[in-house]
């Protein structure tokens, strides 16, 4: 069995322990980036759509048993994600892709999509704006997600993305 | 017909995925309060929080130097502040006894770590390391030394999940101190704010909200936050008032759980109630 099946799954769990306990140390305004996602991101990039939407979905499902939260909200946001992350998945352009300012670009786009996925189901009964929703709650932690993305990928060795 | 669907499924096969597990996703999300669900839930959290207590063991070391010397700055005025509470306490216990009141001031702590945090926008949750095994229930309050945190919402044997203010499905009934106007608070995704609180009512920035104990869920004064400020509402009858939370929620680190659920006498009377409606079943 190939390690692109289970090697994200194993990563996922220590990514989700620093997630949940160092993470929260370097919180700006209780705003975070969210590491699951880059995770995510990454694998979608290097082995295509129907692959990131499938981890997408297992990440979702795993983060959600475990953290507590509504289950089925990351499930459902980190799925799309994963789709999304997938298109920028091409052979041909992996050297463009993944340098730092693409890498966190398609970071950036993808966890907008997450939070503002995530908040809608999650703020069923939400009166807020769709400014405070994009804004506030997709731009931000999105783009704090963005930079530790291009941090990722500036000190990923080159030759294994090769 | 085979070869169609063949070639549909290879044309399409990410939409078709992404269709299905988006419709799965829907449905696991109306399935949330099964009980199925929060027991595979406590399974699954209770297995990631053994793991994540040590490491938030080793990062809690790190810190406790400094949090030393805020702890004992804290300590000297806390001291003062007892010396103060006690007087009033002897004064308070005198005057109960003259009006035949008893006295509810106790309560048990149970003392716990946040072992780990979820931070979302909508969904703020912390895992304690403590869990039924001490005597940890849904519904038990949990604080810090700032003020109430949030509410258990499910234990497994050692480890428990808390529900924080800043989570949208904790809805609290809470009181101005000053004013002693009641009101429901909860967390809209940005601010914590009391709603539907008319315009008339007496309530300005600056004043200390606590819990009310018309609450079921935490009938103990628990300090919350403190008003920020009301919206501007040009039309209705009605304010929401913005509160700031007392409690550091990225920096809580040590909690207490306090020992209690809901008021068993209240619960009782309310049964009570229930049962009447219902004499059929009673008299089998």
């Amino acid at each position: 069995m190939s390690s692109k099946y289970y090697l994200p799954i194993i990563l996922f769990f220590p990514v989700l322990l620093i997630q949940g306990t160092v993470i929260p140390l370097i919180a700006v305004n209780g705003i975070i980036p969210d590491l699951i996602l880059i995770l995510l991101v990454f694998y979608s990039m290097n082995y295509g759509q129907l692959y990131g939407t499938v981890l997408g979905f297992i990440f979702g499902f795993l983060f959600d048993l475990i953290t507590g939260s509504l289950l089925g909200s990351s499930m459902l946001s980190k799925t799309i994600a994963g789709f999304i992350a997938g298109y920028f998945s091409n052979e041909n352009k992996r050297d463009i892709y993944f340098k730092a300012y693409s890498f966190s670009l398609i970071v950036l786009l993808c966890s907008t999509i997450d939070s503002v996925v995530n908040s809608f189901f999650t703020t069923a009964e939400l009166n807020t704006n769709l400014f405070n929703l994009i804004f506030l709650q997709g731009m931000l932690p999105a783009v704090y997600s963005a930079v530790i993305g291009a941090f990722v990928i500036l000190f990923y060795p080159k030759r294994s993305l090769s | 017909m085979i070869r169609f669907f063949i070639h549909f499924w290879e044309e399409y096969k990410e939409y078709i995925v992404l269709v299905i597990f988006v419709i799965i996703s829907l449905v696991t999300i109306s399935l949330n309060k099964q009980p199925s669900v929060k027991k595979a839930r406590s399974i699954a959290f209770s297995g990631f929080a053994a793991i994540s207590s040590v490491v938030a063991d080793v990062i809690n070391i790190t810190g406790v130097k400094s949090e030393n010397a805020k702890l004992r700055k804290m300590n000297a005025e806390l001291m003062l502040e007892v010396s103060k509470l006690r007087h009033y306490g002897i004064e308070n216990a005198e005057l109960k006894s003259l009006l035949g009141l008893k006295d509810t001031t106790k309560y048990p702590l149970i003392p716990a770590t946040v072992v780990s945090k979820s931070l979302s926008i909508a969904q703020g949750t912390f895992t304690l390391n403590v869990g039924s095994l001490d005597n940890v229930k849904p519904g038990m309050p949990v604080i810090n030394e700032q003020g109430l945190v949030g509410i258990v919402n499910s234990t497994s044997e050692d480890f428990s999940v808390v529900r924080t203010l800043k989570n949208l499905d904790l809805k609290l009934t809470v009181k101005d101190e000053r004013s002693r106007i009641d009101g429901v608070m909860k967390w809209n995704g940005s601010d914590l704010v009391i709603i539907n609180v008319p315009k008339t009512y007496d309530v300005e920035p600056g004043d200390r909200i606590i819990t009310s104990d018309l609450s079921s869920i935490v009938a103990i004064p628990l300090p919350v936050g403190i008003v920020i400020g009301l919206s501007k509402v040009e039309t209705g009858i009605f304010n929401e008032v913005k509160i700031k939370p007392f409690v550091d929620f990225v920096r809580t680190e040590h909690v207490f759980v306090v020992g209690i659920v809901e008021n068993k006498e209240l619960e009782g009377i309310q049964l009570n109630f229930y049962n009447r409606n219902k004499p059929e079943k009673k008299n089998k």
